[in-house]
């Protein structure tokens, strides 16, 4: 659940007085969106993405003296001046629901992860934020099927009762989500009859698919 | 009264030897085959049966497809009476190994028989089923690729270039997909319920292949509850359509009847009526697209009663003689 299981490591980073035009050769280059930008010691000063360097571009309807006066402006402006200041960034330790409020709340599409010496270890970026909910919701995990129980107030621990016969009958599982009034279970198992027949047996009742469009 | 092609049906004795019943819920059972013989000869198809035994495949050929020491593995496993390979669903027995070949054999036992011009359609009544098996992994009750072998066999025997597999069986056949991902000669066409509820997960839409095989792998999942209303539009469009493009030399069928509303081994709700629509149009479609090569291998169904009757209503889908 920890974000440093799913950033990418030692990320590539630029010195801040890099020109815009070469911040801009690595971003085309490397297919990024973003780069951080840090100080000769590591420590992290902001990011700078593909929007930033697009906008100190000249316009298409500009008049051609002002383009070319702008486009040489790129090859000597250091990309410092342009970068965005970053405020808030999260460490290794944060988890994958602070990096989602983190999304929520910033218009941003990825996030510095740094040490406490402000130091840059990482980038986590939307996508990889999407890596880690998919593995997390087993998606495209070979060898499983989704399991929907009903879920009964009235029946005591009934969590615990689902683990204890799936546990007890050798039904090797990764997942149990209660939502609402159902509880799903990952199964690792083809199996079903067997399944069927350990829940009910526990008074459990299985929601058929069939009939659930 | 309708008239019928000649229905060769592909199976042997050893399929009831590969036991599972140390599992008492176990739905991969010997009843599976026995009870469909049994059916369809009391039924309205009797006339028009042959029965043909499977012949045991050399192992090169199964070598296509699976790894060595993985088969070695599996009858090392059988011999030393282990109750499962892998995983507690594929459950073995001492004679599981052999009759795994020789569901294997089905297949290629057919082919021959079409490429002899043999008159009538094929069925390979066959167990150990094996759309889940992929190079050296057990799953989901299967062992061996019957269908992703038999493929090969006719491409690589007959020169058979371009094939067609379409699966309806409710589960989508991960290890036919895998085999061919890569290859653009060997299209996969699946039906199955949803991968986000249904085993084993694989399947989803936007799964089209990789590499060289983009374009060669169509994955349908439906909803679950979907039945024949979503299945006979599929087939009519996307199906036909597919066939059209790829200009197939033969079509192998992966034959799964799991997907039956009876069947509780799957969300999909499809009538026994819907089998012999796919049948029919099948037949049509393999008249048309590759001179009437095809041949059809069980896959899943677990339910005997509607088994019995959705593989009689395929059969007779597939083999009548609509007045040409
Ligand atoms: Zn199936």
């Amino acid at each position: 659940m920890y974000i440093s299981e799913y950033m990418t490591k030692d990320p590539l980073k630029i010195n801040p007085d890099l020109t815009i035009s070469q911040a801009r050769e690595i971003l085309d280059s490397k297919h990024f969106r973003h780069l951080p930008v840090v100080d000769d010691n590591g420590r992290l000063l902001g990011i700078i993405t593909d929007r930033d360097i697009r906008s100190a571009y000249p316009s298409s309807l500009a008049p051609d003296e002002e383009r070319k006066r702008t486009l040489e402006q790129t090859t000597i402006t250091p990309v410092g001046s342009i970068m965005s200041r970053v405020l808030s960034t999260l460490s290794p330790d944060a988890t994958l629901d602070d990096a989602l409020l983190f999304f929520r709340k910033h218009i941003v599409g990825a996030i510095p992860i740094t040490d406490k010496e402000n130091k840059l270890v990482g980038i986590f970026s939307i996508r990889d934020m999407i890596k880690a909910y998919s593995n997390i919701f087993g998606l495209g995990e070979k060898g499983s099927q989704l399991i929907a129980v009903e879920d009964d107030l009235d029946k005591k621990n009934i969590m615990s009762l689902i683990v204890r016969v799936l546990e007890s009958n050798n039904i090797s599982f990764t997942r149990i989500m209660r939502t609402g009034s159902r509880i799903y279970i990952r199964a690792q198992s083809y199996n079903i009859k067997s399944i069927k027949a350990a829940l009910e047996s526990e008074g459990l009742n299985l929601i058929e698919r069939k009939v659930d469009v | 009264m309708s008239d019928f092609y000649k229905i060769n049906i592909v199976t042997h004795d050893i399929y009831r030897l590969h036991d599972t019943s140390g599992d008492k819920y176990h739905p991969e059972k010997p009843g599976r085959i026995t009870s469909v013989v049994e059916h369809l000869k009391k039924g309205m198809l009797s006339t028009n049966l042959n029965f043909i035994e499977a012949n045991c495949p050399e192992r090169e050929w199964i070598l296509k497809i699976h790894n060595n020491n993985y088969l070695l593995r599996f009858e090392e496993a059988c011999l030393a009476g282990k109750e499962y390979l892998a995983h507690p669903d594929n459950r073995i027995s001492y004679n599981s190994f052999e009759a795994a070949f020789y569901s294997c054999g089905s297949g290629l036992t057919s082919i021959d028989y079409v490429e002899k011009q043999t008159d009538g359609v094929f069925f390979c009544l066959s167990r150990p089923p094996g759309h889940h098996s992929e190079t050296s992994l057990a799953l989901g009750f299967c062992f061996i690729n019957n269908v992703a072998v038999a493929a090969k066999y006719w491409q690589e025997k007959y020169n058979r270039e371009r094939i067609f597999v379409l699966d309806f069986d409710a589960h989508h056949g991960n290890g036919i997909q895998a085999s061919f991902e890569e290859d653009p000669s060997v299209f996969y066409a699946s039906i199955h319920e949803h991968p986000t509820f249904s085993f084993p997960g694989t399947g989803y839409a936007d799964d089209n292949g990789s590499g060289k095989g983009i374009g060669a792998t169509l994955n349908i999942p439906l909803k679950p509850g979907s039945g024949d209303k979503q299945v006979l539009e599929i087939m009519d469009t996307t199906i036909y359509d597919a066939l059209e493009r790829f200009k197939p030399d033969a079509i192998i069928v992966a034959a799964g009847f799991d997907a039956h509303i009876d069947d509780d081994m799957s969300g999909l709700a499809f009538s026994t009526r819907l089998y012999g629509e796919i049948g029919m149009r099948l037949f049509v479609m393999a008249k048309k697209f590759c001179d009437g090569r095809i041949i059809s291998i069980l896959e899943g169904g677990y339910n005997i009663n509607a088994l019995c009757n959705s593989i009689e209503t395929y059969l007779a889908g597939i083999s009548i003689k609509t007045g040409e």
